[in-house]
């Protein structure tokens, strides 16, 4: 009786008691979910064009992390280490492009995948070869990002919201609308598209495919690089970045591979419902910890309801 | 020279379905049992059972169970780090609660508990396909190893959360436990492993094995010619989580000694995976293959350059350790996406007709 | 290369019993409709096929003829009309479940099992019949190893009859499109079905590959019984082979009779020819 109570009833009514908090909750879920949503965003865009589902995205947001921080160590000032971290982006996406998927252009689906997780190990162990295992801390202030917060006061409560946080959430708004926007109005955007529906027929108009391909990944790129900016700012650069990868799956899974509004809408889902299950009923009941497997948990059992994802096309098996 | 095949004629069905058909096959495999078996353990040093002899055996168990769910029947798997340790915390608890039971029995028992795990979050196959199946293994990774952490009564409320092999006698030998010797513990998992591939290799061959690689190669196809793809893929997930489940045990009783919840997080079950992957996937021996690459890697990264005069510190050989084993991955994938395996049978063939080129 | 000798092939294994006499109808389909969303594939459908026969289905593409194969064998529901197979009135029925009722059919784009080789492929065709559980398989040696030598030798006299026996250890991913056609039918035979269903088994071969499989059709269906309904292009085999056509066209039936009748049918031709109507 008290189980069923204390999973039932409780949890809402503390939500209800302590509406400050909620919102902190909610504003934290938001912004993990944001974060998440970028990542998947990258899973999007590289199998959308290409049907590969790049599993090094995480490792790729931890590179570019750690490029751009190792640079500024160096002494290279913040304005000019962007652009040179984007450039080392760009190598990696032509170096990605000949050595791993021109060789396996027709290959099965399952073969490309475990081809990126060879990348991620060698970009793992590169990276760590490079610019040494330690954590690192995020250039926030070189890059202009504010940091301080901003304290409001609903009700009689508190809430703290870090302008980071906010520069954050307001960015990767901003990083979603010039990629809809690109994607949708642009003619290499269109080459994308099209690229993703049919490869054979876009090569019939005159799709370079190994052009398409290194644009992408290196999109792919710039996205990894804003995301390990922000999340760096907020967590530290460190290999353990490269575990949040992990989440963007169940987002992908709930999204649709395909859809950038379902990458988007399943990853501030997934931020949001895992922050309320852990402070409501993770940590009370449980222990807490419950965010390692909650996100994997929840899209499971949408899957099992609709398999194609929320937002994922109906597959039709013809024969 | 070595590998005339010619006058080996089949005369019966029974002699083509013999697993060596060609009887230099069969002397190959008696020296390598010879090897395994008499030879290494003559010569090996404590060092070598601890860090390369076992562990190989081990890890190559678990890849085979890897291999026959997601090589043979083709359901990606991406779990098998927690399934291990499903399987050595239930041989931990049937030991602690039944101190008398013999740890072969105890060891073929918990492989049940990770059968009936796995299949259970095998159970979502039939809706759930490709890539998506992934994220029911991973839920099961992720959420088994809090499970580890957080249900004290597994690790009998230790204050540590980990679990610590105790000395366990057989016959009046130790075989586990601090004070096992690392001979008798080769052994031991020797004999199992010896055991269960040859099971694996039988499964693989008959009906059942060609069930997996028709719900595999064309699940539509599959069902049209009579299979039951439900029971199939379960059947896939019970008998591949068996195998990792007692590979489980194996690893934390007659190798490690000990275990903490984290060892069983998703790098072990990337580990397993890779060394599937490299070995071949949807063949038997080649997971020995693949395990002997990715144990010995580490070592030789240590050792050579050592040797050579020229040492790098532990913290970059790791590095380039995993550094390689991406390349080869990649290497292997677009080269012989077959693997190891399809490297021997290469080189078997070639060895059939040489000295003639082709 | 020399057209192969040709040997009047008798099989050992004789076709299924299904009570249904030679000449009775094995199969009926009433009335049957068929929708995808708002596309009727196939629009209230009635047509027989009597035991024994060779009956072929034809049409212009997107006729509906895939698609009705497909109702035939389980794999779609119709959502109106009946179909009563061997004196029953079937119900809606799950893919795996045709092999159990004597139905087995070839594909369009062929359907095998690429990673296993040719001998593989016609064997997973007797997977209903092998019954040897995990036990027996894990000892391999005993029940086990007796039941497959003894189905591998059912599936070597097809393998024998379709001259495939060269390419039987062959990955079917390597073979050329026309053994791969024939070993697809390879597999359906060995499900020893009562009604065989062939998708357009001529589809890309050349003249002497039609004629082999033009003669691998005939002896199916006169040394085993087998009752056959085609799906095929070639005007020619259709002719030749078949002892009752029906002719569907924008999902609805515009002939039906011997192919000398359907042959002179005026809205066949005028189908054919793309005239309006």
């Amino acid at each position: 009786m008290d189980l069923i109570h204390s999973i039932l009833v409780k949890p809402f009514t503390d939500m209800v008691a302590a509406p400050d908090f909620l919102l902190q909750v909610l504003w934290e879920g938001l912004v993990s979910g944001v974060l998440y949503a970028l990542i998947a965003l990258g899973f999007v865009l590289i199998y959308k064009s290409s049907r590969i589902f790049n599993f090094a995205q995480g490792i790729m947001v931890v590179f570019a992390a750690l490029t751009l921080v190792g640079l500024h160590e160096k002494g290279v000032p913040a304005w000019a280490a962007v652009p040179m971290t984007l450039g080392v982006m760009f190598i990696l996406a032509v170096a990605i492009e000949r050595v791993v998927l021109r060789p396996l252009v027709n290959q099965p689906d399952i073969i490309l995948f475990m081809a990126t997780i060879g990348i991620t190990l060698f970009l793992i162990g590169l990276g760590e070869l490079i610019f040494g295992g330690e954590n690192k801390v995020m250039i926030t202030q070189e890059l202009g990002i504010p940091t301080g917060s901003f304290a409001f006061k609903p009700g009689g409560g508190l809430l703290l919201i870090e302008q980071k946080d906010v520069t954050a959430v307001a960015g990767a708004g901003l990083l979603v609308v010039a990629l809809l926007l690109f994607l949708n109005y642009s003619k290499m955007g269109r080459a994308i598209r099209a690229l993703g529906d049919d490869h054979q027929a876009a090569l019939s108009v005159g799709i370079s495919l190994s052009a398409i391909w290194v644009l992408v990944w290196f999109i792919a790129g710039i996205i990894a690089l804003a995301t390990g900016i922000v999340w760096g700012a907020r967590a530290g650069v460190s290999f353990a970045l490269e575990v949040i990868a992990y989440k963007a799956l169940p987002v992908l899974m709930l999204g649709g591979l395909e859809s950038v509004s379902g990458a988007i809408i399943g990853g501030l889902m997934i931020g949001i419902l895992e922050k309320l299950f852990e402070i409501y009923w993770g940590q009370p009941l449980f222990g807490g910890n419950t965010e390692t497997w909650f996100a994997f948990v929840f899209a499971l059992i949408v899957l099992l309801f609709r398999p194609q994802g929320l937002f994922g096309e109906k597959i039709i098996e013809r024969v | 020279m070595f590998y005339r095949t010619a006058g080996q004629y089949k005369s019966s069905y029974k002699a083509d379905h013999a697993l060596f058909p060609v009887k230099q096959d069969f002397w190959l495999l008696l020296v390598i049992l010879a090897i395994a078996w008499i030879v290494l353990p003559y010569f090996a040093t404590e060092f070598a059972f601890n860090a390369l002899l076992i562990p190989v055996l081990v890890y190559a168990l678990a890849a085979i169970g890897l291999n026959i769910l997601t090589g043979y029947a083709g359901q990606l798997s991406l779990g098998t780090g927690a399934f291990m340790g499903v399987g050595a915390y239930a041989c931990y608890k049937l030991i602690t609660i039944f101190p008398e039971l013999n740890l072969v029995v105890a060891i073929l028992l918990s492989g049940l508990f990770s059968a009936a795990v796995g299949a259970a979050f095998g159970l979502p196959s039939l809706r759930i396909k490709g890539f998506y199946l992934a994220i029911a293994t991973l839920a099961a990774q992720f959420f088994l190893v809090w499970l580890f952490e957080k249900w004290a009564w597994l690790y009998n409320y230790s204050n540590t959360g980990a679990i610590q092999v105790p000395n366990i006698d057989m016959f009046g030998i130790t075989v586990a436990g601090a004070q096992a010797s690392s001979i008798t513990r080769y052994y031991f998992v020797l004999a199992f492993v010896t055991l269960i591939t040859a099971v694996a290799i039988n499964i693989t061959r008959g009906r059942i094995g060609r069930i997996w690689k028709a719900t595999r190669d064309m699940d539509i196809a599959a069902e049209l010619v009579g299979i039951n793809l439900l029971k199939s893929k379960l059947l896939a997930f019970a008998v591949s989580s068996y195998i990792v489940g007692v590979s489980g045990a194996l690893f934390v009783f007659l190798w490690r000694g000990a275990a903490e919840p984290n060892l069983f997080d998703i790098p072990l079950s990337f580990r397993v995976l890779f060394i599937a992957i490299i070995g071949g996937l949807g063949s038997i021996m080649g997971n020995y293959l693949g395990a002997l690459l990715i144990v010995a890697l580490p070592v030789l990264l240590n050792i050579i350059p050592e040797m050579l005069g020229v040492p790098i510190p532990s913290a970059t050989a790791e590095h380039l350790n995993v550094m390689i084993i991406g390349a080869l991955i990649i290497f292997f994938l677009v080269v012989e996406p077959h693997g190891l395996a399809r490297f021997w049978q290469v080189i078997r063939e070639k060895l059939i007709i040489w000295p003639f080129p082709h | 290369m020399n057209a192969p000798v040709r040997h009047e092939h008798s099989f050992a294994f004789s076709g299924e019993d299904d009570g249904i006499a030679p000449g009775e109808t094995l199969l009926d389909i009433r009335d049957v409709t068929l929708s995808f969303g708002g596309v009727r594939a196939i629009n209230h459908i009635s047509f027989d096929v009597l035991k024994g026969e060779i009956r072929a289905i034809i049409g212009p593409n997107g006729a509906g003829k895939t698609s009705m194969l497909n109702v035939i064998n389980g794999f779609y529901t119709p959502q109106e009309g009946k179909i009563i197979f061997r004196g029953k009135e079937r119900k809606s029925m799950k893919p795996h479940e045709a092999v159990g009722q004597g139905i087995a059919r070839t594909f369009q784009n062929v359907a095998l099992f690429k990673g296993m080789s040719t001998l593989d492929n016609i064997m997973t065709g007797r997977s209903t019949r092998m019954k040897r559980n995990l036990f027996w398989q894990a000892l391999w040696h005993g029940p086990a190893l007796d039941e497959e030598i003894e189905h591998r030798e059912r599936v070597e006299e097809i393998i024998d009859f379709l001259e495939i026996a060269h390419i039987r250890h062959t990955p079917v991913g390597k073979l050329p499109y026309g053994l791969q056609k024939r070993v697809e039918l390879g597999r359906a035979l060995a499900m020893q079905p009562s009604l065989l269903l062939l998708d357009e088994p001529m589809a890309g071969m050349n003249l002497e590959e039609k004629e082999d499989m033009s003669r691998f059709i005939l002896d199916v269906n006169q040394q085993l019984g087998t009752t056959i309904a085609l799906i095929e292009h070639d005007m020619g085999v259709v002719m030749d082979l078949s002892d009752r056509v029906v002719v569907l066209d924008y999902g609805r039936k515009i002939g039906d009779g011997t192919p000398d009748v359907v042959r002179n049918n005026k809205d066949v031709i005028d189908a054919y020819l793309g005239v309006a109507h």
